[in-house]
Order: structure tokens, then sequence, then C-alpha cells
């Protein structure tokens, strides 16, 4: 197989503000229909890093590149290919809802025959039918936000980026939100997307990029980022039986060697017991320690490795870089 | 059915000019739509034609008496009657043409000066730019909506100016002439609000800038044109020989009311009077014509009273004792407003222009000269550098610095 062209590629990506760096070298990788979360605090260099990919602001030094086009090179053919909601955005307020769509279908060059069905599919998918003909200022703000997301949506780009989309959304708009993503991205789209709020990343992010104060701390699928971040994985194991038993099993664990250390027992709801163990190991020899313990005459019923939150994990991150940075 | 699936594919692209034809539409519709929706737009429109109706007929009330009384009234002379006529209908279109270029000077930056920072105030900008419309098509649809209700409301006025037709006095050229005048100036002081709203952050700044500018130019001109004129006289002994000393009268090139005043000077009464006079002063002549106008300020009295033989139209400056002096200047009208409306076709270009280039995102500007280069490239392996962040105006780094 051809490897594809990736959809977003920087590479030592650097944009000064005066003498302040907003973004530090960073090097980016998204593939075609990935998710692609941007982590980071307020001020991290998330929005500079996407205005630049938006071509609405230069690089200060190295390269980006969207679908193989360097952006500063070629901005108008890179904004063919991209639909851009920023992190804040007015709306026209006097506007209808499908005039909104049809000016902006209008600005990418839509012809005029498309239009009016491609806005009615869109409206459907950001489940605005019904506010077709209402004015925007009319909407609720979640509304609204789905409204920017369709009006990306209107010239079939390959990637969009999307600048905090759930931010000042309550929890059902924000499920709302996370669900058209998901359907965008079986649609085949590539999403860049940003957010510090970390869990709703985390569930749907094929890949992340963790990001502080212009630099890029770490970069990949949240389970690799996992892995790097520590040696061993933690192993969540809940077992049936009186105390003996568990104790039992508490001590027959301590003696293999690739378990580093055991940490206390926790009654379950159900009765289990559960023990945690940081294991040194692959895959495969989870599934040995699993096969040891039964034929030991543990009575196993949950056997798992503890995945750790993208809020654990961006913790751990920053919190490295921080120590370092004291030593 | 989803949305990618049918929404467009990759139409073969049209060209660059139709494509930025269609992107000027794409804006001029959208902003009539708002702007048209409901009745504020008819309301000021009707407005409007309502109090130039009211002068048309005020004008009449006040100098329909008078005209027959100076015109001969008196004797009830065919002439006399004609003239009475004559004289209404070249006050209307006076009245009128003035009023109309006040209420335009007024009324076309208030359209403009929002147009960019109100997209900045109300965070829309950066979804506009980051489309693929090219900035130029931005702003030059922007400034022709905004334009296209000054255009339609001078246009609307036509049919009342036509009145003065029915009485003589001013002909469908001064008609055209005025409509001219007015559209130029439309143009040049939307333009101008035009470009103080993309160089300016908030809307109320570009207002108050705007206005100041268009002060500027209509009393502002005029009083530096006196002023110079004075004190370049002042330093002369009074015995001068030659052409009378003055300001440049390039100056008065961006003043929209000098353009006017020539348009109605040409309706006076044998093509000369008090405007013609004016106008003529300001050229450094002054017509004498058949040596009925007194002399102003006497033949020793400094340069301004300098005399000017004419025959016809066409006037020599002549010195005190009656000797021609150098050029020969045409007093009629029609010197002013061609130079004046063509000053501001070139200044409304200029300042669109300008507007374009601070409406680009910082250090993008020479991207959008170049020519687009194929789609797809691989990345090259040496790197673009610095796309020339370094000399962007002071301006657009410290608007660049108070957006983060």
């Amino acid at each position: 197989m051809m490897t594809a062209t990736p959809v977003v590629e920087t590479r030592g990506l650097v944009k000064r503000y005066g003498d302040q760096l907003a973004v530090a070298g960073v090097d980016l990788l998204v593939g075609p229909g990935e998710i692609y979360g941007l982590v980071g605090p307020n001020g991290a260099g998330k929005t500079t890093i996407m205005k630049i990919l938006a071509t609405l602001l230069a690089p200060s030094a190295g390269e980006a590149y969207v679908t193989g086009i360097p952006v500063d090179a070629d901005p108008l053919e890179v904004r063919r290919r991209i639909g851009y909601m920023p992190d804040f955005y007015g709306v026209y307020d006097d506007l209808r809802v499908w005039e909104y769509l049809d000016f902006f279908a209008r600005c990418y060059g839509v012809p005029a025959n498309r239009r009016s069905t491609m806005i009615g599919e869109l409206l459907e998918v950001v489940g605005l039918t019904e506010k077709r003909d209402g004015y925007v200022e009319s909407l609720s703000r979640g509304m609204r936000q789905r409204l920017c997301l369709a009006h990306t949506l209107v010239h079939d780009p390959a990637l969009l980026i999307l600048d905090e989309p759930a931010s000042g959304l309550d929890p059902r708009a924000r499920v709302e939100m996370r669900e058209i993503l998901r359907e965008l991205r079986s649609m085949g789209k590539t999403i860049l997307v940003s957010s510090h709020i970390l869990p709703e990343l985390g569930e749907m992010c094929t890949g992340v990029a963790i990001i502080d104060r212009g630099r890029l701390l770490r970069s990949g699928s949240i389970h690799e980022i996992e892995r790097s971040l520590r040696a061993s994985a933690l192993l969540r194991i809940d077992l049936l039986g009186d105390e003996a038993a568990v104790n039992a099993a508490h001590e027959w664990l301590g003696t293999d060697a690739r378990i580093a250390d055991v940490l206390g027992a926790t009654s379950n709801a159900d009765g289990a017991v559960r023990i945690e163990a940081s294991f040194d190991g692959p895959p495969e020899a989870q599934a040995d320690l699993l096969r040891a313990m039964v034929e030991a005459g543990h009575r196993v019923v949950g056997f798992s490795q503890a995945t750790s939150d993208l809020e654990e994990i961006f913790l751990k991150v920053t919190g490295q870089i921080d120590e370092a940075a004291a030593a | 059915m989803t949305a990618s699936d049918t929404a467009v594919g990759r139409p073969t692209r049209p060209s660059a000019v139709r494509e930025f034809g269609a992107s000027v539409v794409t804006i001029m519709v959208k902003e009539l739509r708002s702007r048209m929706r409901g009745r504020r737009a008819f309301i000021v429109l009707t407005v409007y034609l309502a109090i130039l109706a009211l002068i048309t007929y005020g004008v009449y009330v006040v100098v329909a008496p008078n005209a027959r009384g100076i015109t001969g009234g008196g004797f009830g002379g065919f002439g006399g009657q004609a003239n009475a006529s004559a004289l209404i209908g070249q006050s209307i279109f006076t009245l009128l043409s003035i009023f109309q270029l006040i209420l335009v000077c007024f009324i076309a930056p208030a359209f403009t000066a929002g147009q960019i920072s109100l997209e900045r105030e109300k965070q829309t900008l950066d979804l506009l730019i980051s489309t693929p419309m090219r900035p130029g098509a931005i702003v030059i649809g922007k400034l022709a909506a905004a334009l296209a209700f000054v255009v339609l409301m001078i246009v609307a006025a036509v049919p009342i100016t036509a009145i003065v037709l029915m009485y003589g006095g001013a002909s469908v050229d001064d008609i055209v002439r005025q409509q001219l005048v007015l559209l130029a100036t439309a143009l040049a002081l939307g333009a101008i609000g035009l470009f103080f709203s993309a160089l300016l952050k908030r809307t109320q700044a570009a207002t108050v800038l705007t206005y100041i500018t268009v002060l500027a130019l209509t009393l502002g001109t005029t009083m530096l044109f006196i002023f110079w004129t004075v004190v370049v006289n002042q330093g002369e002994d009074g015995f001068g020989v030659g052409p009378p000393k003055r300001a440049p009268e390039q100056l008065m090139y961006v003043n929209p009311g000098i353009a006017m005043l020539d348009v109605v000077s040409n309706t006076e009464p044998g093509g000369f009077g008090g405007i013609s006079n004016l106008l003529a002063q300001m050229r450094g002549n002054v017509p004498e014509f058949g040596g009925n106008v007194p002399e102003v300020g006497g033949n020793f009295g400094g340069e301004i009273g300098a005399e000017v033989e004419c025959v016809g139209d066409v006037c020599r400056p002549a010195d005190q004792f009656g000797n021609a002096v150098d050029d020969v200047v045409d007093a009629s009208s029609g010197y002013w407003w061609p130079r004046i409306s063509l000053t501001f076709v070139l200044l409304a270009g200029l300042l669109t222009l300008a507007a374009t280039r601070l409406v680009v995102p910082v250090g993008m500007r020479w991207a959008f000269r170049r020519r687009a280069r194929p789609a797809a490239l691989p990345p090259p392996a040496v790197g673009v550098g610095d796309p020339g962040d370094e000399g962007a105006p002071v301006i657009q780094e410290l608007r660049e610095e108070a957006d983060r």
C-alpha cells in the first residue's frame, strides 16, 4: 500500500510575537481519517498552531503543510481543503440559518444547483433541520456552535480544524457535539480538535499532542503516550474469597519477579476484592500471569490493565517537565 | 446519505476573474440581505426623498415671487416670464445639488466605516478571511454593497431633480454632471470609511476618523486655501506685477463642495455670477465681463484685483495696465468637477487597495500575489524559511499583539 500524504504535517513550527515565543518548534503528523487532539492549558499555543494551519497567521519559522500544500505559499488552495472553526467567533445574527450556510457555500464557490440540497443535508447532520428558516440570532449557544460546525463543512473539506468546539456548552450539548464529530469521522474526515477539557478528547481521539508553553511534550495515541510514561502497567485483579484467600493471592503475587509492587486490596460492591499490582512485561506475560494465578487456585473474576485517562497523563507529562525544569 | 457524498466534489474551477466577480457578488448579496431586510431601508429612503421634495417646494415658494419681481415682473414681458422660470429652476437645482452632496458626505462614510471593523468586533472576520475568497473581492464587495444603497438614494432623487427641466435654468447635461459628482463623492468617501474600518479595530474610532477626514477634505481644504492665500499675499508690497498669487489650486482637488459648485455655476444666468466668480478667483482670475463688474480690491489693492480681459468665455489675466499676462484661462464651468471627480476615483482605488492589504493576515500578503502552486506538492526538504514577517506595518503588529 502506498503511504498516504499526511493531512497535517508541521516541522519545527515556530511562531513569535515580538520576543515572546508562542510556538517553539512543534512537529505534528496527522494521517487521513484521524481525530487528532491538541491538548494543553490555556495559552499553550494550540490556537496559534491552528491559526497557522488555517492560513490566518504566518509561521515565524518552520514548515506547515495541509495535504502536502505549504500553508504560507498557497493559502487559497489550503483554504479550499480545510474547514476552520475558531475558538471565539461570531455569527451573522441578521441572516436566516439557510442563508448563513448559503453565504459560506457561495464563499467557497459551491455551484448554485448543489447548494440547496447540500444545506438540507448539513442541517440534518448537525440537527438543525427545523431551524432552517429561523434567524441565527434566535439560536441557542449550542445550536450556534453546531451551525458554525456546519459552515466548516459546506465545501466538503478534507480537514476540519476545530478550536475548542465544545467550550461554553452544557453537558448535553457537549455530548451532541461529540456525537457529531464521531459521525464526521465515520464520513472519512480528518479532524484536528483542541480542548483543555481532557476527558472529552480522550474518549474520541485517535491521537493527541500534548502541548505546553509552545512546546510539544508528547504525541501519539493515548496508549503510546501512556506506555512511554511508565515502564510498568497497572494491573487490576478482582478476586473472590475470604480475607485469607485474598492474603494468599497477595503473597503469591509478591513472589513473582515481574511484579514490582502490590498495592493494597479494596472491596468491591459486588463482593469481589480488587488488588492492584504494577507489572513489568508485555501483554503475553500478563496472560501467563493470569493463567498461573488460576492454576494456583485463585478465584479470579476480573483481570485488566488500568487505563489512565488523558487528564492523568497530561498532569504526569507536564509534571515531569516541571520536575526536569526544577532540577 | 451523508453530507460528504453529496456536498461538492471539486468542481472544475472557473477563471480567476469569474471567481473574483462571484466573490464580490457573494459579499454583496449577504450584505444587502441584511441591510434591505425589514422596513428600515425603505423608511430611510422615503424620508430622504420627502425632504428633497420639501426643499424643492420650499425653494419654489420663496424664489418664485422674488424671481418675477427681479426679472421684470412689473412689465409682464414675455422675456421676463422666461427668465423668472429659469431663475426658479436654477435655484431649485442649486439647492438640491448642495443638499444632496451634504447628505452623501454624511451617509456614504456612515455605511462603510463599520464594514470591516464590525466583522472584527463581532468576531466574524476570521470566518470570512479563512474562506478562499480573495481579500480584494471581500473589500470591493463590502464597498459595493455599502454604496449600493447610497447610489439608490442618489438615483432615486433624479426624478425630483428633473423638475428643474420643467422650469428651465438647468439642462439634462447639468443633471448628469451633478449625478457624476455625487457618485464620485460617494465612492471616495465610502472608500475612506472602508479604509479606516480596515485599519482600526474599533468601529467607533473608524467612524470618528472618517468624519474628521471628510471635514478636512471639505472645510479643512477651504480654510487652508484661504489662509494660505492670505499669507502668500501679505508678503507682497501691494504693487506686484503679474498674475495674482494664491494657494495651489490642487489643494481643492479633493473638495467635493467645489466640484458641486462648479456644476451648479454652469446654470448661472449667462454662465457667470456669484459662484462662477468665486471659482474663477480661486484660479487667480476675476473675470470682468464687459467692464461692468467692479474691480475687486482695486488696481492697487494687490494681486487679487488684477484685471482680466475676456472674449466670450475665454479670459486672459491682465495686469493693472490692461496688458494681458501669461496663461489663458477658461472662466466657464467645467474646470473643477472633472478634475475633482477623477481625483476621487483615483483616491477610492488607492484606499481600496490599502484596505485589501490590511485585511490579509500579517505575513501572508506576499503569498496572495504569487501564482498558486500546483496542488499536493511533496513537501520540500529545504525550509521555506521566514515568510517575511518583517516589514509589516507597525500597526498590524500592534493589532496582532492585542489579539492575543
